[in-house]
């Protein structure tokens, strides 16, 4: 574990000081986050300029929301995009070999190799609107405070999980380019609670593509929204899909080397 | 008594190859019914190597030469047959496995594009564990080996094909692994890239005694590198023993190369002493069968005298002999 | 020039053929946005009474139907592609034939439309049921649609072009149409309704080009604004598309001649 923890930081570390060297890009790009959040602040600010609540949510409950999906979209940018694309890149060009040579977890060594750090000020911001939103809410009691880091982690495993699985149908049609975008415009989803969607969307928003949990969740975590059994079932179900997706890899994984053939 | 360190046993790969038309009535007609045929990509070898041997593994474009080094390497399970390499069986992937062996293709990088190579070097220490001053040692002992100097500060994408693959040795040898499968490691090298590489792999087996099973399309690398060679075809082994041998296994003549003094070497007839294979200025060469090649070329220096400025006796080139190989079915014949 | 676009245009559609699934994709993609917000604006409408200014819930969905209908046939994306041969310096050969790269982009750009506007048509009937979309369109304002989403369409793919030219100059361009998106993002008619926008916003996004993008021509096809308001706002229309005209002729102009200059 501590091994791996190490390599992480080895992994971010190389990729840091390599980004560093382009400054003027960096600035550009955290500019450009700047504005990307700033304007989706702004869309829901011009929504609350008609109303004070939002299928039950209100202003500040609506922030944190918003947070929780710059939060969950940074971590999708800051290692899990970057990675997975090299991965299909390596499947196709045959590079994945090396990392399977490696006396280390393979799934470890491919999925979670490659950093984007300008992900990081995403994050960030999304933090920073969290605050801001909580700064209307009255109060955050221990149960939520200590819940919200908890509904975090578990969305950023959703997230994983999903991607994943997405990405070891590479091992059968090398192509999967058009799957990992049609995931990643569907996450624009989470920008809003998953309940304000009609029916066929909210189903597949929230259970074949967990954006809306992965987002929504934390927020209503935070909010006060949810109850234990509620954490408790967001814990067990990102736990599972967790699992089932490492062995629906391991499985592509072993069609790839042909060990089930 | 050496230790044996590769172990093959009736090594066997077949693949199922789905076999599709074009157009889409036909894509939707395989949906329904697959037409698979089955390829043998490695039709049951069977080779031991020792500690520090380097063996040359020869065969033309799909003998199932990268096929078996996938095998042996553990990136592929064999359909059936046994295989053991320091007493691991490779596809089981065991760590102690991965830690003890390498596999290089020189068409294939590991390194990462954007950042140098010392970076990806750390990367590599943390994943093999290597000690700190072992980790030191080796990196000392690779640049002096490869001259990489400057190299491994450099951004990958900014280095040439050949300085890439001296970074890329440096990579796959990183861990000082006991076993190292080269495949093609010096293709589309310039000559003189591939004289430092040549001599860098065999000072590298004097030096740590790995045992290397190697691969190349350039017979120099096979014949500066390799005592013994093992050669398949269409998955079937065809030849395994030393390098000297396999001429005279394979092609059965010798080569005379006769140069005569006045010039007129195109104009005399020499027919009767073996097939004229080339008439340049002076100089006639001649493929005479092996077992009379004695008694002809002395008959030639007999017959042509004083006329004759030099004459040699050799075996046919390698490459030629591998070509015959290829060209012709033989069965197997082994040292 | 017909026959060229002809010959042009029989190319482009058999190359497309084999980007189907892609094109078919994309086409979803660009439809997921607009039906996130109308469900935000439904659950606004819900919490006040089912009634936002003039829009009722079945307004909303008949203008975000509109505008996905809109964004698909209006909007253009080869400047980006453009942009990245100019960085590549695969501009060169193009430039050596006798025809404007932006021909190729026209067609290109003509052909994905032909490709998914039935698949379009379909999800977007499909939505329309989902939410009870409600149309005020008149024949009048179909006739005006027509008109108004070409020039939506020229507007959209000349800004596209002033953008991607800046590549000569700067090879920061990504950065720039990041700006340049969010702003539309805000101003045309994307987050909301342009008669929704909180006064200034609304001022602004009629005194840019963005509104006349997206909004304007989503409002005429809904049926939203009298026979007037439509032809006023197409007045504006015209105005932006004759700037950028007149733009894209000047910064092609300059941007070729630093271009050869370099010569990349």
């Amino acid at each position: 574990m501590i091994r791996y923890a190490r390599l992480l930081r080895l992994f971010f570390r190389t990729e840091l000081q390599y980004e560093l060297e382009y400054r003027l890009n960096l600035i550009l790009e955290i500019l450009q986050t700047v504005v990307v959040t700033a304007t989706s602040v702004g869309a829901v600010l011009v929504l609350f300029s008609y109303t004070t609540v939002l299928n039950g949510w209100d202003l500040g409950a609506m922030l944190v929301l918003l947070g929780c999906f710059y939060l969950v979209q940074g971590f999708g940018e800051l290692v899990l995009q970057p990675s997975f694309e090299k991965f299909m890149e390596h499947v196709r060009l045959g590079t994945l070999d090396f990392a399977l040579l490696k006396p280390a977890s393979a799934q470890f060594l491919v999925t979670l190799r490659h950093f984007q750090v300008v992900a990081l000020a995403q994050m960030a911001l999304g933090a920073i609107v969290v605050a801001v939103g909580l700064g209307r809410i009255p109060s955050v009691g221990a149960f939520e405070a200590i819940g919200f880091p908890i509904a975090l982690v578990c969305g950023f495993a959703l997230i994983y999980a999903l991607l994943l699985a997405l990405s070891t149908f590479a091992f059968w049609f090398v192509r999967v380019d058009n799957l990992m975008a049609l995931y990643w415009s569907f996450m624009d989803a989470g920008r809003f609670p998953v309940d304000v969607y009609p029916g066929w969307l909210r189903v597949t928003l929230s259970s074949a593509v967990p954006i809306g949990v992965a987002v929504t969740v934390p927020a209503q975590m935070i909010a006060g929204r949810l109850d234990a059994i509620g954490l408790g079932f967001l814990v067990v179900g990102s736990a599972t899909a967790f699992y089932l997706a490492s062995r629906f890899w391991r499985l592509g994984l072993r069609s790839y080397t042909g060990a089930s053939a | 008594m050496t230790e044996v360190v590769v172990d093959v046993r009736e090594l066997r790969k077949t693949f199922q190859v789905t076999e599709r038309e074009e157009g889409l009535a036909a894509t939707l007609r395989s949906f329904v019914r697959r037409h698979r045929k089955d390829v043998n990509a490695v039709a049951g070898i069977t080779f031991r190597i020792d500690a520090g041997e380097v063996v040359g593994f020869l065969g033309p474009n799909g003998a199932g030469k990268t096929t078996t080094l996938k095998m042996l390497s553990g990136l592929l399970h064999p359909s059936a047959g046994e295989a053991s390499v320091l007493g691991y069986v490779p596809w089981r992937r065991e760590n102690a496995y991965l830690q003890r062996m390498t596999l290089l293709m020189g068409n294939r990088t590991q390194l990462v594009w954007d950042i140098p190579a010392a970076d990806s070097l750390r990367v590599l220490q943390e994943i093999y564990r290597i000690p700190e001053a072992e980790f030191q040692g080796t990196v000392k002992e690779l640049t002096e080996l490869l001259e990489l100097e400057e190299l491994v500060h450099k951004p990958v994408r900014n280095l040439s094909l050949g300085e890439r693959m001296k970074v890329e040795f440096a990579a796959g040898l990183i861990h000082s692994p006991r076993v190292a499968f080269l495949d093609e490691p010096t293709i589309g090298l310039d000559v003189s890239m591939q004289v430092r590489i040549r001599r860098f792999v065999a000072e590298y087996n004097r030096r740590t005694g790995a045992t290397i099973l190697l691969t190349s399309h350039y017979m120099d690398d096979v014949v500066a590198l390799c005592k013994r060679v093992i050669v398949i075809h269409r998955g079937r082994l065809l030849y395994d023993g030393p390098l000297a041998d396999l001429a005279e296994r394979m092609a059965p003549y010798k080569v005379i190369t006769a140069t005569l003094h006045d010039g007129a070497a195109a104009s005399t007839d020499l027919d009767a002493y073996g097939t004229v294979v080339s008439r340049e200025e002076g100089r006639v060469t001649l493929r005479v069968d092996r077992q009379v090649a004695p008694e002809r070329t002395a008959r030639l220096v007999n017959d042509l005298r004083e006329r004759l400025a030099d004459i040699s006796v050799e075996d046919p080139p390698i490459e030629e002999v591998i070509d015959r190989v290829f060209t012709s079915e033989q069965t197997t014949v082994s040292a | 020039m017909i026959s060229t676009y002809r010959a042009l245009l029989v190319a482009q559609i058999q190359s497309a053929a084999q980007y189907r699934v892609q094109s078919i994709l994309w086409m979803l993609f660009s439809v997921i946005r607009p039906v996130i917000f109308l469900a935000a604006w439904v659950a606004v409408a819900n919490s006040q009474g089912g009634q936002i200014g003039a829009y009722d819930v079945r307004d909303f969905a008949a203008y975000y139907i509109a505008l996905s209908l809109v964004s698909n046939l209006a909007t253009s994306w080869n400047a980006y592609e453009f942009e990245f041969e100019v960085r590549m310096g695969r501009l060169s050969p193009k430039l050596l034939r006798p025809l404007h790269p932006i021909h190729y982009s026209v067609v290109e750009n003509l052909v994905w439309k032909l490709t998914t506007i039935i698949p379009l048509s379909i999800v977007l009937v499909f939505i329309a049921l989902t939410f009870d979309a409600r149309f005020r369109t008149t024949p009048t304002h179909l006739l005006l649609f027509v008109p108004s989403v070409l020039l939506a369409g020229s507007l959209a793919f000349l800004s596209g072009w002033v953008l991607a030219t800046l590549a000569f100059w700067t090879t920061r361009v990504h950065a720039v149409s990041t700006f340049w998106d969010r702003a539309a993002f805000i101003f045309a008619g994307q987050i909301a309704p342009l008669a929704l926008l909180p006064g200034p916003l609304q001022a602004i996004s009629l005194a840019l080009p963005f509104g006349y993008i997206l909004g304007v021509p989503a409002e005429i096809l809904r049926g939203g604004v009298s026979v007037t308001t439509a032809l006023e706002l197409m007045v504006g229309q015209v105005f932006w598309v004759v700037v950028f005209y007149v733009a894209f002729q000047r910064v092609w102009r300059v941007g070729v001649r630093q271009y050869s200059a370099v010569g990349a």
